[in-house]
């Protein structure tokens, strides 16, 4: 009889804490304060620490921090507003900026803000640099009176006010004049700010973030006084959304229709990331641009649209810009949509022929070796499936899948032929083209061979006029498109969802220098 | 005795030698290959001039050799660039939550399992043999993560109110004997998978053991003397049986180990085996072999310490 | 030890069974080119579900998963026949040189045995496999090399026994050398511990391979089973996964299986203490 009892005795035990927990639900579990909290959903969960230097250098991390820390200037769905900054404008003799600031702000630990903190701000990150801002064109912060500054600049430069003045967060002077080594700096004082909210609990291993509302924020009083970011992947986001247990979270495309029916609202984001073919443009016969374009003309975007994302992505543009900046976007180039006769008639006049389905040329059977890597979800499947279409088009291709570091190694150093890659910001200010042409690094194309590609490039950061820079861009993007020295597959559309206590949005050009997460501080505001 | 302590320190010498000449195998820089091209080009000359210093790279490989050990001994699992934090603090506060799912989980398998051997070998032939020992068998087909898959796809359509990730409520304000709860309802699913798929190794080894033992001619002295049935059954067979089961906690601790990797990561649980699958995917070479040195440390020990127990247990040795 | 196989298997169920089982794959396995598709075109029919062109619907990219079901298989054979021919392999030139050379030779291999015995295999080949990717047969030679160490100590065990065995010494006094003995008369009485072994080894691998596969380590240009299951969890929340993951893990979880019965049936075989006929 012992036997019994000890197995039933366990059996109790489960189905006690089972029972439990079915009476349990997830009500009682999520307290009732009194505080209105904002749940938010992330499938990585850890960004980092908010601070300005150690939060993960990628968008997700920025934004966290951006909740403890101000700029400048901010963004809202429509364009530039105020935050530290009041009013704003241009000295165009001097190329300065003037920045007048606001009065009666303080930071977190009660001193006050003033133009000390800014002019300190510009000089500390001369010598210690943060991941997401690019301060070398500032010659001089100036302090004009306590609440004002005057910033010179190196040279004319277009995207100062997106990329700076909107994404650098301002640092008090009292607290980081002493610190030597601001990455390792994680105590509690790296986290005073002038921002809406305080940062009370940070738990890496779970990947959970809470704020606390900051009282007395300058710009008002804000609606939300708890936001918590727990970790959830994107799979249970779409249940714990429908559960109520979260407010708001990214979710994968099949879910959105069950989601509306819901009741949820869903937010919709278009043109921010883009899957890219890289080309070796330094070898034969890559390095010929009609070559290229024939390969344009055999891969069929539409197709690996509808398939690898199941119809959720925008089929890429050749000028690399995507529609949905329908500010810069050029809707009159040349895209090469899919005609298997026209890469024929490009190949044949290069002197290839077809032979039992593929192209010959001087004895040898055209053939491309195309690199990819596990690193994106689903480039593998991409990249078989352009191997599959450049097959069937007459291209033999050999698919090798290298781990993300090898990869980035010998596109690099120019040992492949083609390869399937991918970045983001292309939803903020265009001057992220200059970093993917004539950019060093392997995300880039590394393309300078056409002059006044070049020139055109280098000009339109110094254009300060919108329309001309806009004429700029439209003639870039064409040249672009002839020259094709990679080409963008498709722009995958992502989608978040939200039950609406708080009216989320798309910021314009995205957070900061064009971060495409509708997480705006503002929208916490009443 | 001896030579087992050996073996383990040897063993876990072979793991270190292995974790130190891995990345001195790549093409390029050992730290390129610890921390990849991507993020040495973000890095200060500062942070690199530190990291070269902590790695001896400047020095010639014996040198490094002896500075890797003096490390690990002092506790210094390296630097996550990523995490930007020390290894062994990310690893520290993982392993808690390995620790319980499987402490737990060795504990249930183990007792319903034994439990189970014991009266199945007893009865052998008999109906409720066969019907265990076939279920038995259709169980032990089955590897924990599909077993994981299919509580999770059965609680996240079917009966919704189980938590289906993560160890607890974030910031749910719970205090006292609620939070114990909410642990614990966060560690149903994951803990019955993985006790699923241990109870029949446990099992078929008692049942095995079992039925040896029962024509033992003490089981017949016992019977004889007119002890009750269960009396004989654990008393004098069972506790026989347990001999082999225990020895076997030891190798099975690799198994369950594994096991646990896989359940974690289909639970978003936040153990050792979720970071090491995380620490894999992002390619942060640091934390991955902190968690795979730790994880075999632990294991070694926990090998030395049955070992040990064995000692205790079996009058013959 | 002389064990009628056929036999043994043929009157147990369980035996039966597990035959019967690896039998299927087997035949699955060898005649993938005519009972499928390409598995790997893409298509744009998506997550469509069972019909007759495609008896197990389609996946998240349109590929026809009853097609990589099979080729799945293909690589499960692939992999478990594999470690288990090269562990036991080296299991048996290991252990059983060991036990007839003894000596210094003896001490080396056994260490070598007990220290890569007590490391968890799983650790070892996601270590190695995070720095480099590893094809389908380099991950077979690297699970090997970590799976023969449990069958070379029994096999030496075993070997010892027998070397002391009658026909062993005459053939000892006649003047037979070390291998020839191995070849001739250890090696063939160790026939049973040997195809356990095999048979053990098969299993572990197969599930190894899986599960490795499952948290992405592999050969990327090869089917598995493992890859498989990680996909279908992505989309576990549609209803996709009746026809894609269960299917996938049935299959996982009855090839595995049927190793396991055989190996029970013929340990029983084995161990006459164990086999219920002998009551």
């Amino acid at each position: 009889m012992r036997k019994n009892k000890v197995v039933l005795s366990i059996f109790l035990v489960f189905l006690t804490i089972f029972l439990v927990s079915a009476l349990l639900k997830t009500d009682i579990s999520y307290g009732k304060t009194e505080a209105i909290t904002y749940t938010i959903a992330d499938a990585t969960g850890d960004w980092g620490y908010p601070s300005p230097y150690t939060h993960y250098p990628r968008g997700p991390g920025y934004v966290r921090m951006s909740f403890i820390f101000d700029t400048l200037l901010w963004k809202d769905e429509t364009g530039f507003i105020p935050l530290l900054a009041q009013k704003w404008h241009y000295e165009e003799k001097e190329n300065a900026y003037i920045f007048s600031l606001q009065k009666g702000v303080s930071w977190h630990d009660g001193r006050e803000f003033t133009a000390k903190d800014v002019i300190f701000t510009f000089n500390y990150i001369k010598k210690h640099p943060t991941w997401m801002v690019d301060s070398s064109i500032v010659e001089e912060a100036v302090e004009i009176d306590p609440y004002t500054v005057k910033i010179y600049l190196k040279e004319l430069y277009a995207p100062f006010l997106n990329n700076v003045a909107c994404t650098l967060p301002i640092l008090p002077q009292h607290i980081w004049q002493e610190v030597e080594y601001p990455r390792g700096f994680q105590k509690d004082e790296a986290l005073v700010g002038t921002g809406p909210y305080r940062l009370c609990d940070y738990n890496r291993a779970q990947g959970t973030y809470l704020y606390q509302s900051s009282p007395n924020y300058y710009l008002g009083k804000l609606k939300v006084e708890r936001i918590k970011f727990i970790k959830v992947s994107e799979q249970m986001a779409s249940a714990a959304l429908k559960r109520g247990e979260v407010n708001a979270s990214s979710v994968p495309p099949e879910a959105v229709k069950d989601l509306k029916r819901w009741g949820l609202q869903i937010l919709t984001c278009l043109g921010s990331w883009n899957a890219k073919l890289m080309i070796n443009h330094t070898k034969e016969p890559l390095s010929s641009r009609k070559f290229r374009q024939a390969l344009a003309f055999a891969i069929n975007r539409e197709e690996i649209v509808k398939i690898t994302q199941r119809g959720y992505a925008t089929v890429g543009s050749t000028g690399l810009i995507p529609p949905s900046q329908e500010y810069w976007y050029n809707p009159n180039i040349e895209q090469y949509s899919y005609s298997p006769a026209k890469a024929q008639a490009i190949l044949e006049s290069l002197g290839y022929h077809r032979k039992n389905g593929y192209y010959w040329k001087n004895g040898e059977k055209l053939r491309l070796e195309l690199l990819t890597s596990p690193q994106f979800a689903g480039f593998i499947r991409l990249a078989e499936l352009v191997s599959q279409q450049l097959e069937k088009a007459g291209i033999a291709v050999s698919m090798r899948i290298l781990d993300s570091k090898s990869l980035d190694v010998r596109v690099g150093s120019w040992k492949f032929d083609l390869a399937v890659s991918g970045h983001g910001a292309l939803s903020g200010d265009p001057f992220i083209l200059n970093k993917v042409i004539l950019g060093k690094d392997f995300i880039s194309a590394r393309y300078d061979k056409n002059e006044l590609l070049n020139k055109l490039l280098s000009d339109q950061l110094h254009q300060m006029d919108r329309e001309k820079r806009k004429e700029m861009m439209y003639k870039i993007q064409k040249i672009y498109a002839q020259e094709l020295p990679a080409l963008t597959l498709y722009y995958p559309t992502w989608y978040w969802a939200h039950d609406g206590s708080s009216n989320l949005y798309y910021t314009q050009d995205g957070i900061a220098f064009g971060i495409p997460i509708p997480l705006n501080k503002l929208c916490f505001l009443e | 005795m001896r030579t087992k302590i050996i073996n383990y320190a040897v063993a876990f010498l072979v793991l270190l030698v292995l974790n130190f000449i891995l990345p001195r195998l790549m093409p390029g820089d050992p730290l390129s290959a610890i921390y990849g091209e991507e993020v040495l080009v973000q890095m200060s000359p500062e942070l690199k001039a530190n990291l070269i210093g902590r790695f001896a790279l400047d020095k010639p490989l014996w040198e490094q050799f002896t500075s890797y050990i003096s490390s690990l001994a002092k506790g210094d699992l390296g630097y996550s660039y990523y995490q930007n934090a020390a290894v062994s603090e990310i690893i520290l506060a993982h392993l808690p939550w390995t620790l319980l799912l499987m402490g737990l989980a060795i504990i249930f398998s183990s007792v319903v399992g034994i439990i189970m051997g014991i009266e199945s070998g007893w009865k052998r032939g008999k109906l409720m043999d066969k019907t265990c020992l076939t279920g038995m068998m259709t169980l032990s087909g089955f590897p924990s993560f599909f077993l994981g898959m299919m509580l999770l796809l059965f609680f996240a359509v079917t009966l919704r109110f189980l938590p289906l990730q993560g160890a607890r409520t974030a910031y749910g304000n719970l205090t006292g004997g609620w939070i114990v709860l909410d642990v614990l309802k966060h560690l149903i699913l994951p803990l019955t998978s993985l006790t699923l798929a241990e109870i029949p190794a446990n099992y078929l080894l008692t049942r095995n053991t079992m039925i040896i033992n029962a024509r033992e001619p003490f089981i017949l002295t016992a019977k004889a003397k007119g002890l009750p049935d269960s009396k004989v059954r654990y008393r004098h067979a069972g506790r026989n049986s347990l001999l082999p089961v225990v020895t076997r906690i030891g190798i099975k601790l690799g198994i369950i180990v594994t096991g646990a990797l896989f359940v974690e990561i289909i639970f978003s649980y936040p153990g050792v085996g979720n970071l090491i699958y995380t620490s894999l995917l992002m390619r942060d070479y640091p934390v991955l072999q902190g968690s795979l040195i730790m994880v075999t440390a632990f294991v070694l020990l926990v090998n030395l310490g049955v070992d040990l127990i064995y000692k205790k247990l079996d009058p013959r040795t | 030890m002389h064990i009628r196989y056929w036999e043994k298997l043929e009157k147990d169920p369980f035996g039966k069974t597990g035959l019967i089982l690896v039998i299927f794959f087997a035949m699955l396995a060898a005649v993938v080119p005519l009972v499928t598709q390409n598995p790997t075109t893409q298509t744009s029919f998506i997550f469509k579900p069972p019909s007759i062109t495609h008896p197990l619907g389609t996946n998240d990219v349109g590929q026809d998963i009853w097609s990589r079901l099979v080729w799945g298989a293909r690589t499960s054979f692939l992999v478990g026949l594999g470690v288990g021919v090269l562990s036991t392999l080296l299991a048996t030139l290991l252990g059983a040189s060991a036990a007839l050379i003894g000596g210094w030779y003896e001490g080396v291999v056994m260490r070598t045995v007990d220290v890569l015995l007590v490391i968890p295999t799983v650790i070892l080949v996601i270590l190695i496999a995070a720095f480099i990717t590893p094809s389908i047969w380099l991950l077979i030679v690297v699970i090997s090399l970590f799976r023969w160490q449990g069958a070379a100590r029994i096999i030496r065990a075993q070997t010892l026994s027998l070397r002391k065995s009658m026909h062993i010494s005459a053939a000892k006094s006649f003047g037979a050398s070390t291998s020839y003995i191995l070849f001739k008369h250890i090696i063939p009485d160790l026939g049973p511990i040997l195809v356990v072994s095999f048979i053990y080894s098969c299993r572990m691998a197969i599930f190894l391979e899986a599960s490795l596969a499952f948290i992405g380590i592999g050969d990327p240009s090869v089917i598995s089973w493992g890859k498989m299951m990680r996909h279908a969890l992505n989309f576990y929340y549609l209803d996709v996964w009746k026809w894609w993951l269960l299917p996938t893990g049935v299959a996982l979880s009855a090839f595995i299986l049927s190793f396991t019965l055989l190996s029970y049936c013929l340990e029983k075989a084995m161990d006459p203490r164990l086999d219920e006929s002998n009551v």
